[in-house]
């Protein structure tokens, strides 16, 4: 399922910084782009089909949806003495 | 107890067969539940490949590191290795040779990306020196 919340925490010597970021909201965006950018995509298939990346630029738009939809439960910790670092997709 | 054992035991008591027969039922019992216990605690498909990194009882510095991948997220990015250019292909073997690591990058499929996510189920490393590395799937 793609990840609908990031969580980011960053916590130093002095304040912390916390974060619940909706990235649904950023999908929603990401999608539009690649909807807006589809078509000079397709020309770009179009013009390096036979001599070219053509058919592998094809497979960019699955792709990146098979990375989106695979960020659910990507978590990160990293912790010093001095600062901690954490951010999850979920 | 197991009902089956149960009912083996109660046909025993009953008379209904005799102590060899009795000790041959269970016998065939036993040997059939390994498997079936097996399956149903069968380790399921691991999901994620986790990466900690903790300080040992000697080391000075503090750091901690907690990584927890999606094994699906490796394999979608293994899949954009697809995208990577002839030439930086070559870059990539020559480097891998110099580290000792016959291995031709050009000439690895989306079967063996698969094969390695699967491999990768088995994975275990720990590495106890200053700092305590774990690398495993769960």
């Amino acid at each position: 399922m793609i990840p609908l919340i990031m969580r980011l925490r960053i916590q130093g010597s002095g304040k912390g910084f916390r974060l619940l970021f909706p990235v649904v909201l950023l999908w929603i965006l990401v999608l539009a782009l690649m909807i807006v950018l589809l078509p000079f995509l397709l020309i770009g298939v179009l013009f390096t089909w036979r001599r070219g990346p053509g058919p592998a630029l094809l497979a960019i738009y699955p792709l990146l949806f098979s990375v989106l939809f695979s960020l659910s439960g990507l978590h990160f910790e990293f912790e010093n003495a001095k600062n901690r670092i954490f951010m999850s997709f979920t | 107890m197991n009902e089956d054992r149960k009912k083996i035991l109660e046909m025993l008591a009953a008379g209904k067969i005799s102590v060899e027969e009795a000790e041959k039922l269970l016998s065939a019992l036993s040997s059939s539940q390994p498997d079936s216990q097996g399956e149903l605690s069968g380790k399921s498909a691991p999901k994620y490949l986790r990466v900690l990194v903790e300080p040992g009882p000697k080391s000075e510095v503090q750091d901690r590191v907690n990584v927890r991948v999606p094994l699906k997220l490796i394999r979608a990015g293994l899949k954009w290795a697809a995208f990577i250019p002839k030439h930086a292909q070559g870059t990539v073997n020559q480097a891998l040779q110099e580290k000792g690591i016959e291995l031709d990058f050009t000439k690895i499929k989306p079967e063996d990306i698969e094969e390695i996510v699967t491999q990768l189920n088995d994975l275990t490393v720990d590495v106890e020196g200053k700092e305590k590395v774990r690398v495993f799937c769960e």
